[in-house]
């Protein structure tokens, strides 16, 4: 099959899908969206002088680090929490992250948190994304606790929030990190990691069977997140 | 064109792409109405766009990222009991539909707008800030997720 024939096939199935939902109707009247609009445009005008007025402290912040360090930093210092994952960015120019087990990662969310830490990553929930041949180096750029011998694999039920260091600064130039989240039918959440091209990967929708040994591929299945 | 009259013929478009977008009806309205707002703010400009309703439908998809970024330090306690219609339902839980939403946002965005909002390349280019080369990539690689996840397209293919 070709690309346009491909194209078109999933286009009509997704045009296909929208034809079916005639009988959804926005419900929201004009008048609330109007008012929407003016307190959204009420909050901006307040952040406007709000920022102008924060400009001046912020700009000398910036030459006052750049001086001493040489460069503005690219990791912001503290820890963000959700209810699925913390991630903490370290002193070292590393990155923490702990899964809790009681709840499923929103995909979006943590990519970005990880882009604010400097890691770039693509995380998709349903799918994991791979290239061929793997890139070299994953055991430098991603850490594992509790430490596993061989197959860098967690079995379900081995520990309740596993932990991942991320070293943005070991990752190979045109790389990234791929996680991929999914929702087992067991009802525990599986996420699996790996190195891939950037410029290079395919996707797939089920997920990967544990890892050969020795493999670059991490993945766990924290227990209890039903 | 007035934004009211704007609003009335394509609010309905609107939601039904963010909502197979997100697979959740009051959210899809709460997204669209952020996205509808956004462009009343913006009107003088928005108005001039080729496409508004792709501007309402990318606002409203850069909404729920934003809106998860809120909610993660909220907890979550009311579940959104309202009744859906029993033919919206099968739709959203469908394969597709989960292929959909599994991919990554870039991809989805590019989806949208060329898939179901029928826009040509140059147009999604330009609403999403990347390179034209970009959005067929992104639409490769999306078309090959979407049709791999689900083998009877390729059956539907065959028998064409």
């Amino acid at each position: 099959m070709n690309d346009d024939t491909a194209l078109g096939t999933v286009r009509d199935s997704l045009t296909a899908a929208k034809g079916t939902l005639t009988e959804t109707h926005m419900n929201t009247p004009l008048d609330a969206i109007v008012q929407r609009g003016r307190a959204a445009r009420r909050r901006r005008r307040l952040i406007g002088l709000t920022g102008t007025a924060a400009v001046a402290a912020s700009a000398a912040l910036v030459v006052g680090l750049t001086g001493v360090t040489g460069s503005a930093p690219t990791n912001r210092a503290g820890a963000i929490r959700t209810v699925a994952f913390t991630l903490v960015s370290n002193p070292n120019g590393t990155a923490t992250l702990t899964i809790n087990n009681a709840a499923l990662v929103d995909p979006t969310t943590l990519q970005n948190d990880l882009a604010q830490d400097g890691v770039p990553a693509m995380v998709t929930s349903g799918s994991f994304c791979s290239s061929n041949p793997v890139p070299v180096g994953f055991s430098q750029v991603v850490s594992f606790y509790p430490a596993t011998a061989g197959n860098h694999a967690l079995p379900p039920g081995v520990h309740p929030h596993p932990t991942i260091t991320l070293h943005p600064g070991a990752m190979p130039a045109g790389t990234e990190l791929s996680f991929g989240v999914f929702q087992l039918s067991s009802g525990e959440q599986q996420v699996t990691f790996e190195l891939i091209n950037a410029s290079s990967y395919a996707c797939t929708h089920t997920p990967p069977p544990s890892p050969a040994n020795g493999g670059s591929q991490v993945e766990f299945s924290p227990a209890g997140s039903k | 064109m007035e934004f009211a009259e704007f609003y009335q013929s394509a609010r309905d478009d609107c939601l039904r792409i963010v909502l197979l977008n997100v697979g959740d009806r009051q959210l899809a309205e709460d997204l669209v109405a952020e996205g509808f707002a956004k462009a009343w703010v913006s009107w003088r400009k928005v108005r001039t766009y080729q496409a508004p309703r792709a501007w309402v439908v990318r606002a409203a998809l850069n909404a729920n990222v934003s809106r998860w970024r809120r909610r993660r330090r909220e907890v979550i306690l009311d579940g959104h009991d309202v009744a859906v219609p029993a033919e919206e339902s099968r739709v959203l839980s469908g394969d597709l539909m989960a292929a959909l939403r599994g991919l990554p946002l870039r991809q989805r965005e590019v989806v949208t707008l060329r898939l179901l909002l029928d826009l040509d390349t140059e147009t999604t280019a330009r609403l999403l800030g990347m390179a034209p080369g970009t959005v067929g990539v992104h639409l490769h690689r999306a078309a090959e997720t979407l049709r791999s996840a689900l083998p009877h397209l390729a059956d539907q293919e065959a028998s064409k």
